[in-house]
């Protein structure tokens, strides 16, 4: 499914969570959603959802997705199941609403993931831990077979163990079903392998929107003697330098040409890739260090 | 369709089994105050337009505070489930103005029997109207509490005046009792104008429920 | 499984080749398909895809429609030459520094190569 975003902003009273942002997703990939706590992903999501009026526009397969039957069928957003249900209602109940109200809901695979989380059916939501709760968001995210499905911070709280089979489970039916997936974290490293393409946001505004496997080529870190990383990264982006007695590293962001991996040959400096949490922390960290 | 399904069915079957054990709580107090004195009024009647109407309204509330934003979270808009609302609304009233009317066939039974003493009560027709109205306002302050927040207490005298339209000539609210004549005079007209205060009501909370956005929990 | 830092599909591309080359993929063998690489690695199927792609470009792959990935026939030969171009320069001139760096004479490295190629190793 396709999204377009358009001059999007979210405000709450006084506060703007998302400004004037523009974007365009083309669809059947699992997006990663990256930025800090605040940043607006929520709020951006909640859009995308048609949780809340745009302003701006929020285009679903060139549809506005806003009290839009034909779009709203087609979406999913869950944070953990507290969106979904009320906190007294039992999970079975939960699970009938999806079967109740979404023509795309696979309830066989629904009681499957439950087991698999080992979700009890006869608890009430609010009774649930944190971990079960978001064990349950993704249960409705993948059950609801949406065509944009929509997991904000659906790690929260559960452990290793079940992230890992969340991360399977969530594999496995995206390769069954293909479907535009967006994954909303700040803890890149043990999700960055599942993303295929990347939105970093902060501050509501959009910071870069890139394949994984591409951003992933474009930091480049540069150790060698101070005066040398100096010489070498004048005038390149530089996101982040520490230095160690005479010995610099600094963080390059952009792609080096072949004249400069020559010229960092000459002057003996040492050439690394960069993690993407690390891109992720220097990429979103204010200018200034002011927030 | 699946929306309306879903309200009517949970909700009716609720307010079905709250209205049987609040009866056979009434009866039983009935009982215990025939001991130490004579009966000389309907409790089933002092609960059904006292604390009856304020569950209506609260089912009213729930509806669209809480059903609302996870029929949302399931794809649905706010059109459509406030298309079913008010259908729900209508079968909902109906619905718990029959089961009021149930408890007064039964509790008139057991009065004759033990020649106990009762006052006039509503019609069936009277109390549908009340239940449909409190049903309808309690959406109206639902949605204009999710919208506004503490802003929509400006809309509350407004729902407190549609609300007492149809109980003023109930016997036993005490609503309004120094403009009871007004309604009078209208006879079995100011029905008309009960219908008119639910559909008032019931447009306003379209408007603002249109726009009412869905909060995202955060624990 | 990965490390977070080179694109994946070149890790991915470089672990078939490293197969090819110890024979444990043989020609004219069928590879896993993307989707048994992604679910296997955990990884989005996309990249599995980019990775087989770049083998495929680089002829260490073939593809037969609608069955899978096979290893070609000259894949193993061609990769061996590839390796054998790269071979002083990537791993013998290193060596030679590091040696020199730590003090051992070159003498001593060629006499420890001498045992291995005498099977006294």
């Amino acid at each position: 499914m396709r999204v377009d975003v358009q001059g999007l902003t979210v405000r709450y009273g006084s506060v703007t969570a998302v400004d004037d942002m523009s974007f365009s997703l083309s669809g059947n990939k699992i997006y990663g959603l990256l930025g800090r706590n605040g940043s607006g992903k929520t709020s951006l999501m909640s859009a995308l959802a048609g949780y809340r009026r745009p302003i701006g526009s929020v285009q679903l397969d060139g549809e506005p997705v806003f009290e839009n039957a034909a779009a709203m069928r087609q979406v999913c957003l869950v944070r953990h199941a507290a969106d979904a249900a009320d906190k007294g209602d039992k999970v079975a109940h939960v699970l009938e609403y999806g079967a109740a109200w979404r023509d795309t809901w696979d309830n066989p695979y629904a009681l499957e993931l439950t087991e698999l989380f080992k979700i009890p059916l006869k608890k009430k939501v609010g009774e649930l831990s944190l971990g079960q709760r978001s064990a349950l968001g993704v249960v409705i995210g993948l059950a609801s077979r949406s065509p944009l499905t929509m997991l904000d911070e659906s790690h929260l709280g559960m452990d290793t163990p079940t992230r890992y089979a969340f991360y399977d489970a969530l594999l496995s039916d995206f390769m069954a079903h293909p479907r535009t997936i967006i994954i909303s974290t700040h803890l890149i490293e043990e999700l960055a392998s599942l993303l295929e393409e990347l939105v970093i946001i902060d501050s509501g505004r959009l910071v870069l929107q890139e394949e994984a496997d591409v951003l992933r080529s474009r930091g480049t870190e540069i150790t060698g003697n101070a005066a040398d990383v100096d010489e070498f990264t004048a005038g390149l982006t530089v996101l982040s330098e520490k230095s160690l007695g005479r010995t610099k590293s600094a963080m390059v962001f952009g792609q080096l040409d072949d004249s400069g991996l020559v010229r960092a040959r000459q002057l003996g400096l040492e050439l690394g890739p960069i993690a993407l949490q690390d891109l992720f922390v220097h990429l979103t960290e204010p200018v200034g260090g002011k927030r | 369709m699946k929306i309306f399904r879903h309200l009517t069915t949970t909700l009716v079957l609720y307010g079905a089994i709250v209205a049987a054990c609040v009866f056979l709580a009434v009866l039983a107090a009935e009982f215990t105050l025939s001991v130490f004195a004579d009966i000389v009024f309907s409790g089933w009647m002092l609960v059904t337009v006292q604390i009856a109407r304020w569950f209506v309204l609260w089912v009213g509330v729930y509806a669209i505070h809480n059903v609302l934003p996870i029929a949302i979270a399931h794809g649905r808009t706010r059109r459509e489930f406030l298309g079913a609302a008010t259908g729900f609304s209508v079968v909902f009233a109906l619905a718990m103005a029959l089961l009021a009317w149930l408890g007064f066939l039964v509790e008139g039974g057991v009065y004759d029997l033990m020649d106990w003493r009762s006052h006039p009560y509503g019609s069936v027709l009277a109390y549908f109207l009340m239940f449909l109205v409190w049903c309808g306002v309690g959406m109206l302050l639902a949605a204009a509490f999710g919208r506004w927040g503490y802003g929509a207490a400006l809309v509350l005298p407004f729902g407190l005046a549609l609300a007492v339209v149809p109980g003023i000539t109930m016997p036993g609210t005490g609503d309004l009792p120094f403009i009871r004549n007004a309604p009078t005079l209208l006879g079995d007209g100011w029905h008309l104008v009960s219908l008119g205060a639910w559909a008032v009501a019931m447009v306003a909370t379209w408007a603002i429920a249109r726009d009412l956005p869905v909060r995202v929990r955060s624990t | 499984m990965f490390d977070d830092r080179s694109p994946i599909y070149r890790q991915i591309a470089d672990r078939i080749k490293a197969d090819v080359l110890s024979g444990t993929l043989k020609a004219d063998e069928q590879v896993m398909s993307t989707n048994q690489y992604a679910a296997y690695y955990r990884i989005n199927p996309a990249t599995a895809a980019k990775a087989f792609q770049q083998l495929v470009d680089e002829k260490v792959l073939y593809k037969k429609r609608g069955i899978g990935m096979f290893v070609s026939t000259e894949a193993r030969d061609m990769l061996r030459a590839q390796g054998r171009e790269t071979f002083f320069g990537e791993v013998v001139d290193p060596m030679v520094v590091e040696a020199r760096a730590i003090g051992i004479p070159l003498a001593d490295v060629i006499r420890r190569i001498e045992q291995h190629q005498n099977g006294d190793v």
